[in-house]
């Protein structure tokens, strides 16, 4: 009998959500106002960050930029004030060291207050075969591009909570979806950034009165100087993306709460065909899309070199500190 | 006028390609792949001193596999040594390793590659659990988790693979989890190691094949909740369609994908149904499923095996 009930309850609600799910195609989601809110950008000194910001800066929230190069965040900062009477605090944190972390996180609930968006966009790419990527750098990707989200989510989190008030983003990309070609490291952290994320949403789902949102993102290669050098073969299908176009996509689903955001939608499409066809076929469609020569032609950030030597003392520290 | 040709020769390709495989895929259905001889290769299976390292550890000695054991534990790591020798086996090496520590992993498979050869199937099997929410699990042990249920697997492919490479023969097994492929309330770090294993695994796997070094082979394992003490105390909303996985079963499953050279083996296999699922249902639905499989409170009866001990 228990079981009956519970299964007819079940039908009923998959049917409501279902229906629902399709109204919101037609319908569109209304959109959050975030002015006053304290948005908190990893890697804000270039590429997607530096957008999001503005974004976050002509509607009126309140900007806290994290970057390990200072130069680019505070150029970030510069054309942020220029959206008009915003106000914008800089800080210089290199997010794989979990002290920094800490540290700087510290400084900015003290100076600035309760973080209510973090966008944990920071993130690194070797581009090599695996075998020929040093270990340090291995480590390092792993570092920034996911176990960065651990630190930054545990230290913003618990005020996030007690203020029943805020929104977790999540930049994750189609790499942490699905394996790729010369990005094993990437593609690993990006697969441990994307299950992080979705533990975490459920994890809050289950608290009860929790207002709490989360928002995963999946791009595709962006057009920014990370993945400089990739080429794709069908700009139709799978497009190399377009800085502005990702940052208003991006922009836009959080202000609607979206929770899995995959850009282009191509991207849906493919990971359903992904659990219905063989391996062997995805890899024939990759060649023939070009996705795995994408790769072939990467040259990625000319100061990439000086940020590895510059880096390389620091995570030596930090993976000190891990195992301790 | 040339391009138009030389596209239309690649679209051609492509179908001829997808075509192909789509009918291997099928043959394969219809005739299962015969179980390969492993008699003779170096197995080295990374946690081998309990639980699932310890039964695939069993298998490999009947099939007459020359057995390489890792495992933090001395006594754990004997004992399946011992086992292993009564089961059969002629040659079975036991080594205590640590592999969340890059340097011992390097150091021993140097030990390994002197005293054994040339690994040819790799198992990276050892893991472990904390079982906490996220904000009540202390930074040490998340990282321990990674270090463990992740960058081992880096560590060791770093190690095994180029000799594998170099003789274009080679098996790279990795034990995920059906907590890496969705989230699962809970088991945050858990999950986010389970899911960086998985797309390292598929990664190396497409590298590989891009590579054309076909003779190297990858599995990847990922079972639901199976009764090894590891998961001691969860449990499951509907053992029908998502049972808690009985060891033999699994591991027999797991050494029949291994010997056949699948790609992904997901246990029960309602996994399947479920990630396809996933992949198109809106969120609020595939919400409703997974309260409806009690995946939500799975965790919520977990018990520490390590505090227990």
């Amino acid at each position: 009998m228990d079981a009956m009930l519970d299964t007819i309850t079940f039908l009923g609600k998959f049917l409501y959500y279902f229906v629902e799910s399709l109204a919101y195609k037609i319908i569109p989601r209304g959109k959050k106002n975030i002015a006053g809110e304290i948005v908190l950008i990893t890697g804000a000194g270039s590429g997607l960050g530096r957008l999001l910001a503005l974004h976050f800066a002509s509607h009126g929230a309140i900007l806290v930029l994290w970057d390990i190069n200072e130069e680019g965040n505070m150029e970030t900062c510069r054309l942020a004030k220029e959206k008009g009477d915003v106000k914008v605090f800089v800080y210089k944190c290199d997010c794989s060291n979990r002290l920094e972390v800490y540290r700087v996180a510290d400084q900015v609930r003290k100076e600035v207050g309760d973080v209510t968006i973090l966008i944990n966009n920071a993130g690194v790419v070797t581009g090599k075969l695996f075998l020929n990527i040093p270990d340090h750098m291995v480590e390092r990707s792993f570092l920034v591009n996911a176990l960065s989200h651990f630190w930054t989510c545990k230290t913003f989190l618990p005020a996030m909570i007690k203020n029943n008030h805020g929104h977790l983003v999540c930049i994750s990309s189609v790499a942490g979806l699905t394996g790729t070609n010369r990005l094993s490291d990437y593609s690993a952290s990006k697969f441990a950034a994307f299950g992080l994320a979705e533990s975490l949403f459920l994890e809050l789902t289950m608290r009860k009165k929790t207002d709490i949102k989360t928002t995963i993102i999946c791009p595709y290669f962006i057009k920014t100087g990370m993945f400089k050098g990739c080429q794709t073969k069908y700009p139709l299908l799978l497009p190399l993306l377009e800085q502005e176009y990702v940052a208003k996509r991006v922009f836009d689903a959080i202000l609607e709460e979206q929770v899995y955001v995959m850009i282009p939608k191509f991207i849906y499409f493919a990971l359903i065909l992904k659990q219905i066809i063989s391996p062997k076929m995805m890899i024939a469609l990759g060649e023939y899309l070009g996705a795995d020569t994408c790769m072939s032609s990467f040259q990625g950030r000319e100061n990439a070199n000086e940020l590895q030597a510059e880096t390389e003392a620091p995570v030596a520290q930090a993976a000190n500190v891990g195992t301790e | 006028m040339s391009s138009s040709l030389q596209s239309t020769k690649k679209f051609l390709v492509f179908l001829g390609k997808s075509l192909y495989t789509v009918l291997e895929a099928l043959v394969s259905t219809i005739i299962p792949k015969p179980r390969k001889n492993v008699a003779g290769e170096i197995v080295l299976i990374t946690g081998a001193g309990s639980g699932l390292g310890r039964l695939l550890a069993l298998q490999f000695a009947h099939l007459g596999s020359v057995l390489v054991l890792w495992d933090v534990s001395k006594e754990g790591n004997e004992e399946t040594c011992k086992l292993a020798q009564e089961a059969g086996a002629r040659r079975v090496h036991a080594y205590i390793c640590d592999c969340s520590q890059k340097e011992e992993v390097y150091r021993v498979a140097d030990q390994v590659k002197k005293e054994v050869g040339d690994v040819s199937i790799l198992i990276n099997n050892a893991g472990i659990v904390t079982g906490r929410k996220f904000l009540d699990c202390p930074d040490e042990l998340m990282e321990k988790s990674f270090d463990v249920n992740f960058k081992a697997h880096l560590w060791t492919y770093k190690a095994f693979l180029p000799a594998m490479i170099a003789n274009n023969h080679g098996h790279l097994v990795c034990i995920s989890s059906s907590a890496g492929l969705i989230g699962v309330n809970g088991l945050a770090d858990y999950c986010a190691s389970k899911f960086a294993a998985l797309g390292f695994a598929e990664s190396m796997f497409v590298e590989t094949f891009a590579q054309k070094q076909r003779g190297v082979k990858t599995t990847i394992v990922c079972p639901f909740f199976i009764k090894t003490g590891m998961f001691e105390g969860c449990t499951t909303g509907c053992p029908s369609l998502l049972p808690i996985l009985e060891p033999e079963y699994a591991v027999r499953k797991i050494i029949d994908a291994i010997l056949r050279e699948k790609l992904y083996l997901y246990m029960p296999k309602f996994l399947y149904f479920l990630v396809f699922l996933k992949s198109f249902l809106p969120l609020s639905t595939g919400l409703a499923i997974a309260d409806y499989l009690g995946i939500f409170h799975a965790m919520d009866g977990f018990v520490d095996q390590k505090k227990q001990r």
